[in-house]
């Protein structure tokens, strides 16, 4: 153990950088998503303009179903969207759950490649990509379809989320030069820095179980509507 | 308040989302260490193996994504205390009918999501990459000549602050019925003192309500003080900063004085007369969720599957499909065993959560089970 730490503070040294680098823990599905969000795909310049139904009824004669669903999950992340602008974290996007959900791929492969030769359904960032092509003025750019697609089914099917922070983490600005304080500040200095912009969030935190040890226990019988109850008032344990 | 060597600045600088280092630091180590007091949650999950944790190892969840915040409130809804900030489930995001592989399965898999938990199936073991205390016998704490033995997993079976304890890994939870609710044994409760087991934490439900699931459990299970005049939980004072202080038990040994401070400091009555009974915890099986292939098989269940005849008691289909293949195809436990797991014993079991436990007369496939019985198919038409 003793010399595992050794070499990882060794480590620190450029050239043996890598040998603790490399042996980091990653989380395998989400890099794989994470290395196909990177991938920018050719721009298919011309699309078949086929209705709704007929573009349906292409995919079932086709026999298109959920076993052709290859990849069951994305993260969407896509270098032509942040090369604009970037002030969100990627968004999971659940695609066979979504396929099971909806049950009619045309709903979202809305239109295919002319190109005979080209497969049935396409990436969303195959045809969408940067916004205001003067090329293509009618296509509307990758994050206005996204938002468009999702949104617009959502509200319909009065499923899942329709506001920003429902699919997206807001990137946290970096703090280093918002941060004013003095080199080994006391920690009321530091709290006093941090309320000067989150009061809101910290008059918030004041009422909250986690600052209070105690809160509503709505689903313990004889207690529901009680709001004392808590490891700093009431909870028993026995460990 | 942080420790002094802490460079407040450099931390305020570098503020950011909440992670599961940063919920862990207190939640990974409840009970006083890693692993020890959660069942399905230990230090393991900072980088949790795929099989471990799909959704933390698969997909890189932090905490918060579904602990969803609303102004600093955190959803979720534990076990062990009593307080709750909104609640959270699989079912939000997975829906009441989440299979949908598109296989013969997917309709029964989804007929059981109403009256199974999901983690019956999908976390069949807990403690599943470390073990966790499942026994804690605070009534022989004190002895600091006693020899601390480890047990097969390198686990310590007693400290002398503590008491005895037992522990395990890739343990088989408990089932039973649960709606959401707790009973629950609060400071200054009356207990029953003739009974064998006293709950502190009792989940509420019943096979013949249509809203209660199987649910799984690890039960951590220990002897504890109760006050046998007054009938209720006794509070010991543990430990103090004190260095003057004569009645914490880790400093003075004296379990008489430990009460009598802990209870003048939650202000309740102390007779003096301490008699030390068996308690029992349930704390629901939440996490570490395993990836789809690694559920538990009908078979695993249903005894009646594991013979030549399967699906075919009620389906006849000339589709070439191998029944035999889905009924039993699940949760390899030998596969498990290869790759460290304590699993031996689990290899070839059925009725893997004890139907006659639940209340059913046996296997639901031949003695009949809720999905006719009750009124779940034709709830909508009474609404």
């Amino acid at each position: 153990m003793m010399i595992k730490k050794i070499v990882c503070l060794v480590g620190l040294i450029p050239l043996l950088a890598g040998v603790c680098t490399a042996r980091a823990w990653q989380a395998t599905d989400q890099e794989r998503a994470r290395e196909r969000a990177k991938e920018v795909v050719p721009f298919v310049k011309e699309y078949q303009d086929d209705c709704q139904i007929s573009r349906r009824i292409c995919l079932m004669d086709a026999g298109v179903s959920l076993d052709d669903v290859k990849e069951v999950y994305f993260l969407l992340d896509s270098p032509i969207i942040k090369e604009r602008e970037d002030h969100y974290e990627p968004v999971r996007f659940a695609h066979k759950r979504h396929a099971a959900l909806v049950n009619d791929c045309s709903k979202c492969h809305h239109f295919r490649p002319r190109d005979e030769n080209a497969l049935e359904t396409t990436r969303c960032s195959a045809c969408h990509q940067d916004s205001f092509n003067p090329d293509h003025p009618e296509r509307i750019g990758l994050k206005a379809a996204y938002h468009q697609q999702c949104m617009e089914c959502h509200q319909q099917e009065a499923k899942g989320p329709v506001d920003c922070t429902g699919c997206h983490l807001k990137h946290v600005p970096d703090h280093k030069e918002l941060v004013k304080l003095p080199d080994n500040p006391d920690p009321i200095q530091v709290t006093k820095a941090c309320l000067e912009c989150h009061d809101t969030q910290g008059e918030d935190m004041l009422k909250t179980a986690h600052w209070l040890w105690r809160g509503p226990s709505p689903y313990t019988t004889g207690h529901r509507k009680d709001i004392l109850h808590g490891k700093g008032t009431t909870a028993l344990n026995n460990f | 308040m942080p420790k002094k060597d802490v460079d407040l600045k450099l931390v305020a600088q570098n503020v950011g989302h909440s992670s599961r280092a940063t919920c862990g630091a207190c939640h990974f180590n409840g009970g006083g260490g890693d692993a020890i007091k959660h069942a399905d949650m230990s230090r393991q999950l900072l980088t949790p193996d795929r099989n471990c944790d799909i959704h933390m190892g698969g997909y890189d969840f932090a905490c918060a994504e579904c602990h969803k915040t609303r102004n600093h409130k955190i959803a979720g809804k534990s076990s062990s205390v009593p307080v709750a900030e909104g609640v959270v489930s699989c079912e939000k995001c997975h829906s009441d009918t989440p299979h949908y592989s598109g296989g013969l399965l997917d309709h029964h898999l989804n007929d059981h999501s109403r009256t199974v938990a999901c983690n019956v199936c999908h976390a069949p073991v807990f403690a599943k990459c470390k073990p966790t205390k499942t026994w804690w016998d605070w009534s022989k704490a004190g002895d600091k000549d006693r020899e601390v033995k480890k047990d097969k997993y390198g686990q310590p079976d007693y400290n002398w602050k503590k008491g005895e304890f037992k522990w395990e890994e890739s343990g088989v939870p408990d089932y039973t019925w649960y709606a959401g609710y707790m009973d629950r044994v609060l400071m200054g409760d009356k207990v029953d003192l003739e009974a064998d087991v006293i709950t502190l934490t009792d989940p509420v439900g019943s096979i013949n309500d249509p809203e209660s699931k199987i649910t799984a459990f690890k039960i951590m299970k220990g002897i504890q003080a109760i006050d046998a005049e007054h009938a209720h939980v006794l509070v010991p004072q543990l430990f103090s900063a004190d260095k003057d202080n004569t009645t914490a038990y880790w400093k003075n040994l004296d379990w008489d004085k430990a009460f009598q401070a802990g209870m003048k400091a939650v202000d309740l009555p102390y007779s003096g007369d301490v008699t030390w009974k068996e308690t029992w915890m349930y704390w629901r099986i939440n996490h570490e969720v395993m990836p789809a292939d690694m559920a538990l098989s009908c078979a695993q269940c249903h005894e009646s599957l594991k013979g030549d005849q399967t699906c075919n008691r009620c389906h006849q289909d000339n589709r070439e499909v191998d029944f035999k293949a889905i009924a039993q195809k699940g949760t390899d436990f030998s596969y498990m065993k290869s790759m460290g797991r304590d699993v031996d014993h689990l290899i070839e079991k059925t009725d893997y959560i004890n139907f006659k436990a639940l209340g059913y007369k046996g296997d639901p496939i031949l003695h009949g089970g809720r999905f006719k019985k009750l009124p779940m198919e034709y709830k909508t038409q009474a609404d």
